[in-house]
């Protein structure tokens, strides 16, 4: 073994063989690095929470629920109250800035579709063109309903994708006609699979047509459940939602201190608010973590510099063995790069446990990539390499007669 | 093996100079074993800080086979201590920390190039000091004759062939310091040369010859006894008169 290697073995076996000492200089930078870790793994994880749920349904939709925000949980029959119109939507539409579009859309549960002897009972909705931008849907096969089936209120249906397939076992739904509510409706398209909604609605289960068929030929009714819209810029979502609430207001005529016959819902706003606090724990806590880093750091260079009085007998041991100063330093560093290092990984697993913890309690869901940690342990190595530095050059300028005559000095 | 003529070296302890030697020589011969008396604080252990290449002397010239030491050249002084010179000192300096048998090995650790073998070499080291048993151990479970044997062994590792020994009986009873001296014998019979500091008459008397450093330099016979002069104590007079005249 080479002269290099065998120093350096031999200061790692030296840190082992005092593991109280090697453990409470790496306490500090490992609680560094944990917090740092679980931070950005928390960080991280979020973020990709949140950029999931906007790229399924988008932080720039606002839904407009008629009936006001009391009876949005209230049974079903209590709804009756429909005071959303085409004409809400429409103004929503001419008169507001930062619409970009906007869908009226109605619906109702229960309506039966039938293919020969198959037949399915679901919820069937009434929409304009624009509802599936809105509302960032994908149709599978086929086509969406186009502006010219809502001129001519068409009998076109899209059929969820859970029951096309409960319809068309075999597929080939597109084109072939079923009847919905008794009438025959042609299949224009069957929507992609969407899973389910936060509040557990099944969106594969459902048909969708136009709304001027639905209001006409299915429904018999005008009134609206809902009015959705998107918003050019959903920064500003929030002040688009005050003024969809004041025109509302002032269409439907209701007084100063009566309560809104209708709900307006940023359906994202609970996500958004939890990006931006996330973000702004996350940089609170980054920033507590570098403080714990360089706080780790100076723990290190201070227990070092203290051991280089501690330890000058064994520094003047080594130098009468024949150590050169240079070896001397080089050991000292080593040892500060090794703990630093150690002190990483630690914190790196106790971070990742932390992390992992708290997406296991759901208090944040976490997501683990290898760069932060290999950025953690490089950062940890240059840490542990200038906190090494002074004690290494004070350690190899020790003069070794003076070590070795009185080493108590 | 050490020629020194007039070494000198003092320390500076705030503004005061403190003059530890002045004008000392010092000759010993390959195969020589020399006791340096003196009493404590008379300047023994800068004396071999000195001649082990520890310490650097202000003035006078030192010759360490023959040659002036690359005082300047820390890698090459470290070196030459590496493989020349073997040191036993009176508080063992065993590292706490280590096993015997990595105590031993430290200079293998320090030796330029590749090394063979290291913990055999220092398990045959332990063993020529009858420790083989107790390579395992750590310092603190040795007794004091051990641990002083075991730094023997570290002395002896690396085949130097002077070995500078600081009060090595000092802290240990009369028995394990009387086991050590007979190593120490030993090993000067078999050819090693030995530097011994003791302020004990007996310890010193176990040696070839015996020099006393007082107020700074030595007196007692400078030379080696050899066929030509052979210095009685009538002989012994002041030390640097003669290193002029050799």
């Amino acid at each position: 073994m080479n002269r290099s290697r065998r120093i350096t073995r031999d200061a790692l076996a030296s840190l082992l063989a005092d593991k109280r000492r090697t453990a409470l200089m790496m306490v500090g930078l490992a609680t560094g690095v944990a917090v740092l870790s679980a931070v950005v793994a928390v960080g991280q994880g979020t973020r990709q929470r949140v950029l999931g749920l906007v790229r399924k349904h988008g932080l720039d939709m606002l839904m407009v629920r008629a009936g006001g925000e009391a009876q949005v949980f209230a049974p079903r029959a209590d709804r009756g109250l429909a005071v959303l119109f085409e004409a809400d939507a429409r103004a929503i539409e001419a008169e507001l800035p930062n619409v970009a579009m906007v869908s009226a859309v109605q619906n109702q549960r229960g309506i039966p579709v039938v293919h020969q002897d198959r037949s399915v009972t679901t919820r069937a909705f009434g929409v304009e063109d624009d509802w599936m931008e809105i509302r960032r849907w994908g149709v599978a096969e086929g086509e969406f309903v186009s502006a010219a089936d809502l001129a001519t209120a068409s009998r076109v249906v899209l059929l969820g994708a859970r029951v096309a397939r409960d319809l068309f076992p075999q597929g080939g739904a597109v084109g072939q006609v079923v009847r919905v509510a008794g009438d025959p409706f042609t299949v224009k398209g069957v929507f992609v699979e969407m899973g389910a909604s936060a509040g557990g609605d099944d969106w594969d289960d459902r048909i969708v047509m136009p709304y001027t068929t639905s209001s006409r030929r299915v429904l018999n009714r005008p009134a609206l459940e809902q009015i959705v819209i998107r918003v050019a810029d959903a920064r500003r979502l929030g002040a688009t939602a005050d003024r969809v609430r004041e025109l509302l207001r002032t269409r439907h005529a209701i007084g100063p201190g009566e309560r809104d016959d209708f709900f307006v819902r940023e359906p994202e706003d609970v996500e958004g608010a939890a990006l931006e606090a996330s973000s702004t724990l996350t940089a609170l806590l980054l920033a507590v973590a570098i403080v714990a880093l360089l706080a780790g750091g100076v723990v290190i260079a201070n227990s070092m510099l203290a051991a280089v009085a501690q330890r000058a007998r064994e520094i003047g041991i080594r130098r009468a063995a024949g150590a050169q100063a240079s070896d001397i330093a080089r050991q000292f560093l080593l040892e500060a790069v090794a703990v630093a290092l150690a002190g990483g990984l630690v914190g790196v697993a106790a971070g990742i446990a932390a992390a992992a913890s708290l997406g296991a309690v759901g208090i944040a869901s976490s997501r683990i990539t290898w760069l932060p940690f290999a950025l953690a342990l490089g950062s940890c190595a240059l840490i542990g390499l200038a906190a090494g530095v002074l004690p290494a050059r004070r350690a190899a300028r020790l003069d070794p007669a003076a070590a070795i005559r009185d080493p108590a000095r | 093996m050490i020629d020194a003529v007039g070494l000198t070296r003092s320390y500076r302890r705030n503004a005061t100079v403190i003059p530890v030697l002045v004008g000392l020589s010092l000759r010993v011969a390959r195969g020589e074993f020399v006791a340096v008396m003196g009493a404590s604080g008379s300047g023994k252990s800068t004396l071999l800080g000195i001649l082990g290449l520890l310490d650097r002397p202000d003035g006078g010239t030192y010759r360490l086979d023959g040659a002036e030491p690359p005082w300047g050249d820390d890698a090459a002084l470290s070196a030459a201590r590496n493989a020349a010179i073997g040191f036993v000192f009176q508080q063992f300096h065993l590292l706490e920390r280590a096993t015997a048998l990595r105590n031993v090995a430290l200079p293998l650790l320090y030796a330029a190039g590749d090394v063979a073998d290291d913990a055999g070499r220092a398990e045959r080291a332990l063993e020529a000091v009858g420790l083989a048993h107790r390579a395992l151990h750590y310092p603190g479970e040795l007794s004091g004759g051990e641990q002083q044997r075991v730094a023997i062994a570290r002395a002896l590792v690396n085949d130097p062939a002077l070995i500078l020994a600081d009060e090595p009986t000092g802290s240990l009873d009369a028995t394990s310091g009387g086991e050590i001296l007979d190593t120490l014998r030993r090993l000067a019979d078999r050819g090693r040369t030995i530097v011994l500091v003791t302020h004990e008459r007996a310890v010193a008397e176990r040696a070839d010859r015996v020099v006393t450093l007082h107020d700074g330099r030595l007196t007692g016979p400078p030379l080696p006894p050899g066929p030509a002069e052979r210095p009685g104590r009538a002989a012994a007079a002041d030390d640097a008169a003669r290193a002029a005249g050799s």
